[in-house]
């Protein structure tokens, strides 16, 4: 039996160190490479461990020419704003699907989750043109706005699926002591609903970040409003670019969401549950 | 109940509520489909005023069916899809069922690595990955000359079999994680009273997953398969980044046919046709998720 719980303890350690490899790998090496004087990382045979680490190429990532930093700045602020944005949209509409009875509520649901479905490439010409005519290109709010909508769908499903789970007679005693559907809302199913705003927000950050084929289209190559992927890809794309700065840039720009991932990640979980069985 | 819905005015509170979500909706999604749809039908080369242009009709579609290239990318698209679909639900699954399986102690860590490639935009992991599958000093074809596998590093993005392989395992790499998530979420919904009867009445494990868990997680399995066969079938940034496209046009996918027909060739007309076609093909998945909710969808208790 003792020996039973220790094959399978020893096991255990050797499935986490495998996934570790798997998940973890790809990033210590960019990591590796990040440390290595701009130009060895050329150099055959592969040097594992760096013969001369320094930190260099944070320096030169952060300067001027590079400023992975304005990249960081822009994607923190397209995806915080654009999650508030949606989060509070969602909001909205998931608490009237989950509590109204009307008349074309299925085709409501229906329309919001058909959307969720559209291919990218088909709105991106069309969105780029529309916000040129509205004159928003050239600044941040041409990657934020749509960002909200993107991020609409998959919100409303979760928000929707814990909103119904809800017992009524919570907002039943709100609505008694007269308060008002709205206010029932912010005061009452808002606060309980923590956990799946959360996770909701999560995933709408996260989307907004990766987004790369619309910040990529209304950047116009302008270096102030790259996002990070958009900057990411301009580096590798750079003229004679040193993959140790590239590396290096990697590692700061994905340093805030593997936290937020981590962090969040119980919450993430659950909130797909819920929305996955409605 | 009814009465108590009329009783709040719900009515035009239900449209004020959701007119902000749907004004946005229409706006970034619907709106320029039927843009797209429009300028299909014109022919539209590197202007996008369709008052000067010609008027086509099915012009476009018909260059776009008899175009080899649209073939080839269609084709390239849904075998991707189809190959990574299988492979990071595949792998999911084993992911997620580790989870459950390993040391109480480790389940958090574990779940932990496993959500990290989940994280990292879908870009930067192509460019991590380019940077590994490099074929002058590329850690993978490093390792491979070193375990004996291969005398010399492959030319993984200069060969058009191996770069569909690079973007293949690029892909899986985030895809498993996301999959993996789904898995979970399937895992939990599993009544663990009916798995430990099933264990009770002497049934193995492979028995147990089988014949009692996996068919309890069809439901979830299902959005799963969806969601990630979307993905798959509107691939563009990873397969933009590490290829572009190529050697040859041979990773060349439907999004990135028509993003190149759009933005680089300025065949504006063109590309939008391209674009409907795909929005249609993908669809066709939607569908099959729209009308699952359609069954699933009952009226909600009011207040």
């Amino acid at each position: 039996m003792i020996l039973r719980r220790h094959r399978r303890t020893a096991l255990s350690i050797l499935v986490v160190i495998l996934v570790a490899i798997y998940s973890l790998g790809p990033l210590v090496w960019i990591g590796i490479t990040s440390i290595k004087p701009a130009g060895t990382e050329f150099r055959i045979p592969l040097e594992y461990f760096p013969a001369e680490p320094t930190l260099e190429s944070y320096r030169v990532v952060l300067s001027e020419t590079f400023s992975i930093q304005t990249a960081l700045f822009n994607s923190v602020t397209v995806s915080f704003v654009a999650m508030v944005g949606s989060l509070l949209l969602s909001g909205f509409a998931a608490y009237v699907i989950a509590r109204f009875r009307f008349r074309w509520r299925f085709a409501v649901i229906l329309l919001v989750q058909a959307a969720g479905m559209i291919p990218p490439i088909i709105v991106i010409a069309p969105t780029f043109i529309m916000l040129r005519a509205a004159g928003l290109v050239g600044t941040v709010w041409a990657i934020i706005v749509p960002n909200i909508a993107y991020g609409i769908p998959l919100a409303t499903l979760l928000l929707t699926a814990y909103f119904t789970r809800i017992p009524l007679s919570i907002e039943e005693a709100a609505q008694l002591d007269g308060a008002g559907r709205v206010r029932v809302y912010w005061q009452i199913v808002l606060p309980i609903s923590t956990p799946a705003m959360v996770s909701a927000g999560v995933l709408c950050f996260l989307g907004s970040w990766g987004e790369f084929m619309h910040a990529f289209t209304v950047s116009l190559g302008l270096p102030r409003l790259r996002t990070v992927p958009v900057a990411i890809l301009s580096y590798t794309q750079a003229f004679e670019m040193q993959w140790s700065w590239v590396s290096a840039a990697t590692v700061i720009s994905i340093v805030p969401v593997v936290v937020l991932a981590v962090f969040f990640q119980r919450g993430v979980v659950r909130g797909l549950t819920a929305g996955a069985v409605n | 109940m009814n009465a108590a819905v009329a009783r709040f005015g719900a009515k035009r509170r239900v449209w004020i509520l959701l007119a902000p979500a749907l004004v946005a909706l229409t706006l970034f999604y619907f709106v320029p489909i039927a843009q797209s749809a429009l300028y299909s039908l014109f022919d539209l080369r590197f202007t996008l005023n369709v008052g000067d242009a010609r008027f086509l009709g099915a012009g476009n579609y018909v260059r776009a069916l008899t175009s080899p290239v649209l073939w080839r990318a269609a084709a390239f698209t849904v075998t991707f899809a189809v190959v990574v679909v299988a492979l990071d639900l595949a792998a999911g699954m084993v992911l997620a069922l580790a989870t459950y399986w390993v040391d109480k102690r480790f389940r958090t860590i574990l779940r932990v690595l496993i959500i990290i490639p989940w994280a990292i935009p879908n870009v930067i992991q192509a460019s991590i990955w380019r940077w590994l599958f490099d074929s002058d000093v590329g850690l993978i074809g490093d390792i491979l000359v070193r375990v004996g596998v291969a005398a010399s590093p492959p030319l993984f993005l200069v060969e058009s079999e191996l770069a569909a392989l690079t973007i293949v395992i690029t892909y899986v790499w985030k895809g498993a994680a996301i999959s993996a998530i789904f898995c979970m979420a399937a895992l939990a919904t599993v009544p663990k009273e009916i798995v430990e009867s099933a264990w009770i009445d002497g049934a193995g494990p492979l028995r147990r997953f089988v014949s009692v868990t996996l068919p309890m997680m069809i439901p979830v399995l299902l959005v799963a398969l969806i969601f990630r066969s979307r993905d798959a079938l509107r691939v563009f940034d990873v397969v933009y980044s590490l290829t572009g496209g190529g050697p040859g046009g041979s990773t060349e996918t439907l999004s990135t046919l028509t993003y190149k027909t759009y933005f680089s060739f300025s065949q504006y007309g063109l590309g939008s046709a391209y674009a409907i076609l795909s929005f249609l093909l993908i669809f066709s998945v939607a569908t099959i998720y729209l009308l699952r909710l359609r069954r699933e969808i009952h009226d909600p208790e009011s207040l």
